[in-house]
């Protein structure tokens, strides 16, 4: 190795490429309180963490300085928007795997390497986790019948078979990455996610994980409010170009 | 007749807007479209409006003018709400755009001093 592609592969390692070529992007909005946390949950596995602060008003842009890398949204876009842009910065960074992470705290770090193995297992370009095959902590029953009526809803307009939508960790293959284009910037970005893997005829599994509610998520979750404005939204998507 | 006029004008503006949308929404440059043919045919044969409000149940002809301007400002208003999200696209895109471009200069600080410590030239 000449003295040039030492100090190559020195700068590369933490910021460009992890080993194993797994990014992590986690999507954070005001999450100072637990977003250190995660990153470091993530970071001890080995994975190379991107978090896209979106616009955030406290201080979790500063928290996440231990991240890889932090891309900061000069505004609040909304989730989908910071995913994309997560998912543009992996792709641009040399990233084989991405996977989406939340940043409230209810995924499990140790579930990243099922998706992960589960994507080269099934020779597959998206590892779609899902809490209906796997487990989940405290959901309560609201949620579950607001999440299955979404699952048959997103069935039904995909023709996917999966137990799970709005399921916010997922991991896909480099090409699998290039066919998303997420242009719903709020919460309608994870149907608008499965249509496109839908469309796209790529290989897709679902995995079991174990998603853990707590008071802070579930504040942070969605409601039926929220569900009718991702209908909406879908539905405004569709009448225009 | 100046009543007609008055609101044919603003019908033929109507088309005239609806058909300088429909490549960016088609359908709702196609609805804005038939309800404005539907209020310039009405405008022009009263008689037939007072039949089709009856029809409807609306009662008068002239009401059923009405209901149908009613019907493309509710359209006209979408559209605008539809204009406005795309325009919100933009931002996002502009948004990421800087976001990225940060991204990159402070990875390139970051990696300056490793190559400097590193005893690179």
């Amino acid at each position: 190795m000449t003295a040039n592609n030492a100090v190559r592969s020195q700068i590369a390692q933490p910021y460009e490429r992890s080993p194993v070529g797994v990014w992590v992007v986690i999507a954070a909005y005001n999450e100072a309180s637990v977003i250190g946390r995660i990153i470091n949950e993530v970071k001890s596995r080995g994975y190379t963490v991107v978090v896209v602060d979106d616009g955030s008003s406290d201080r979790t842009a500063e928290v996440s300085a231990a991240a890889h890398a932090l891309v900061r949204h000069p505004i609040n876009l909304g989730q989908g928007a910071a995913l994309q842009t997560g998912i543009d910065f992996a792709l641009e960074r040399g990233a084989d795997v991405i996977v989406t992470f939340d940043a409230d705290g209810q995924h499990r770090a140790a579930d990243i390497e099922k998706l992960v193995q589960a994507i080269r297992a099934a020779d597959v370009d998206f590892a779609l986790g899902s809490r209906f095959l796997g487990c989940s902590d405290g959901m309560p029953v609201s949620r579950s019948v607001l999440l299955k009526a979404a699952t048959l809803f997103t069935q039904l307009t995909t023709g996917l078979r999966i137990s799970d939508t709005h399921n916010g960790l997922r991991a896909m293959t480099r090409r699998g990455a290039r066919i998303v284009r997420l242009r719903q910037n709020r919460m309608a970005h994870a149907s608008e996610m499965l249509s496109q893997i839908a469309a796209s005829g790529l290989g897709y599994v679902e995995v079991p994980v174990t998603i853990e509610y707590s008071a802070y998520s579930l504040a942070k979750g969605q409601t039926i409010g929220d569900a009718l404005m991702i209908l909406l939204d879908l539905f405004a998507r569709r009448l225009y170009r | 007749m100046i009543a007609q006029t008055v609101i044919s004008t603003l019908l033929m503006g109507v088309v005239a807007y609806a058909a300088s949308e429909r490549r960016r929404s088609p359908v709702v440059a196609w609805l804005s479209i038939i309800a404005a043919a539907a209020g310039l045919y009405f405008t022009w044969m009263p008689d037939h409006a007072t039949q089709a409000a009856i029809w409807a149940g609306v009662g008068r002809g002239v009401d059923l003018v009405l209901y149908i301007w009613v019907c493309i400002s509710l359209i006209v208003l979408l559209n605008l709400h539809l204009k406005l999200r795309s325009q919100i696209e933009l931002v996002t895109v502009m948004a990421r755009t800087i976001a990225l471009a940060e991204a990159r200069r402070q990875l390139s600080e970051k990696a300056g001093p490793r190559r400097a410590s590193g005893g690179n030239p």
